[in-house]
Order: structure tokens, then sequence, then C-alpha cells
């Protein structure tokens, strides 16, 4: 599957770069190269480029949209909670990013999941997210 | 019944943190989602892993979710329809 199909994103927000792995419903793993060139480093920091944190959560985000067995189509996935995370040691130019998602429980849209961002054997990021199928703004049920 | 009704209020408030409230402040009849209780769609997960939890009652789909979270008083009554027999 392509990655532009699954996912919405496109420059400079587009931060799955392959999907490595796919078992719909069970797990994903994709890969995100951080470069130098990334617009977020311009300034974050001058000198001293670290992926902002929030943007490790939101690669985990966009990985989830893989979990989903059926293309999305016009239904776009929005990360809807941060329940819990931690950043373990920043992501850096030059890191390979291991980006895996596990889903822990879904209902009608919502999808709750499990995330990793590893480099190497090296765990940078835990975190688990909540993301809803749908408009932002829809109220249901 | 209304040892249900309590037992399902009190899940909410746990589940959902809504800090400082107790049970007799939800009414029955309430509406869970909007107005009422004020929920919104991002706790409906929260509350069916709760009922599956406290009261082992799964809840299917979305249609069996919107007919059991209209209020406290529907939500008894959906778990004390598919309560598993001991």
């Amino acid at each position: 599957m392509e990655v532009m199909d699954q996912l919405p994103h496109r420059f400079p927000f587009l931060m799955v770069d392959r999907v490595l792995e796919r078992v719909p419903g069970v797990r994903v793993r994709a890969l995100k190269l951080v470069s130098h060139t990334e617009p977020f480093l311009q300034g974050h920091l001058p000198g001293r480029p670290v992926v902002p944190g929030v943007l490790l959560l939101e690669m985990l985000a966009q990985a989830g949209a893989f979990l989903e067995a059926e293309p999305l189509g016009d239904t776009p996935i929005f990360l809807a909670q941060v329940l819990e995370a931690r950043f373990r040691r920043p992501a850096f130019p030059g890191d390979a990013l291991d980006l895996e998602v596990v889903p822990e429980a879904s209902f009608g849209g919502l999808q709750r999941l499990q995330g990793t961002v590893r480099c190497g054997d090296e765990v940078l990021c835990t975190a688990r997210l909540l993301l809803k199928k749908g408009s932002p703004l829809e109220v249901a049920p | 019944m209304s040892d249900l009704k309590h037992a399902v209020k009190e899940m909410i408030i746990q589940r959902l943190k809504l800090e400082g409230m107790t049970p007799d402040q939800i009414d029955d009849q309430a509406p869970l989602f909007g107005d009422g209780l004020g929920l919104d769609s991002i706790d409906a997960l929260e509350l069916v892993l709760g009922i599956e939890q406290t009261f082992g009652v799964k809840i299917e789909d979305e249609a069996a979710g919107m007919k059991a979270f209209r209020n406290v008083e529907s939500l008894a009554a959906y778990i004390a329809e598919h309560k598993p027999t001991a």
C-alpha cells in the first residue's frame, strides 16, 4: 500500500515514510527517517536540532491509520486523546525511527493504541493514544 | 434495579474521572451525552470498557451503544438484560 493512499497528510506534515509491517487490527510497524532538512528543525532548535516530542506522538498517530483494514479515503483519522506519553531520549537528524502501534481497544470509530518509537534497540518514546475516525467535531452517539 | 443504577453511576464517575461528582447528582433520566451529563463521543470507548470490566457485559456495536447510552436507566436495563447468569 502507498503511504499517501492511506494518509491525507502531505509535505511538510507527512510523517510516515514507509510501512514495514501491517496486520490490520493487530500491529503496524512503520519507518520515519529524520533528516537535517526537516522544516521543524529550523527553529527547534537553532544549532541544536531535536525532533519535538509532540511530533513523535504525531508519527505514532499517523502510523495508527494503517491499523485500519480499509482504505480511509475521505474519512481521515484524528488524534483525540493522549492518555500517556513518555520521552526517554530525543530523536535527532540521521535517526531511522521505527514506529510500532498495537491496538488496545476500539469502539465505534474510536481506537486506543499503544505506541513505541524506537531507534535501533533504543526506545525513544512510549505512548497511549486515542484515535478517532471521521470529523473531529462530530458529536456522537 | 436501583442498586444496579447506583453501581452504574459509580462506574461512570470512576471511569470518566468526573471528580467531585457523586452518584446522587446523576439523574436516572438525564442524557449521558451532550446536554445532561455532558459526555462526548470520545468518552464512549471508556464507558464500553468500564461496562465490560465492571459488569461483564459487552456492548457489541454502535447500534447497541446508542440504545444503551441514552441515560443511566437505559444503561442499567441493558446491563440487566445482558448480564451473564451466574
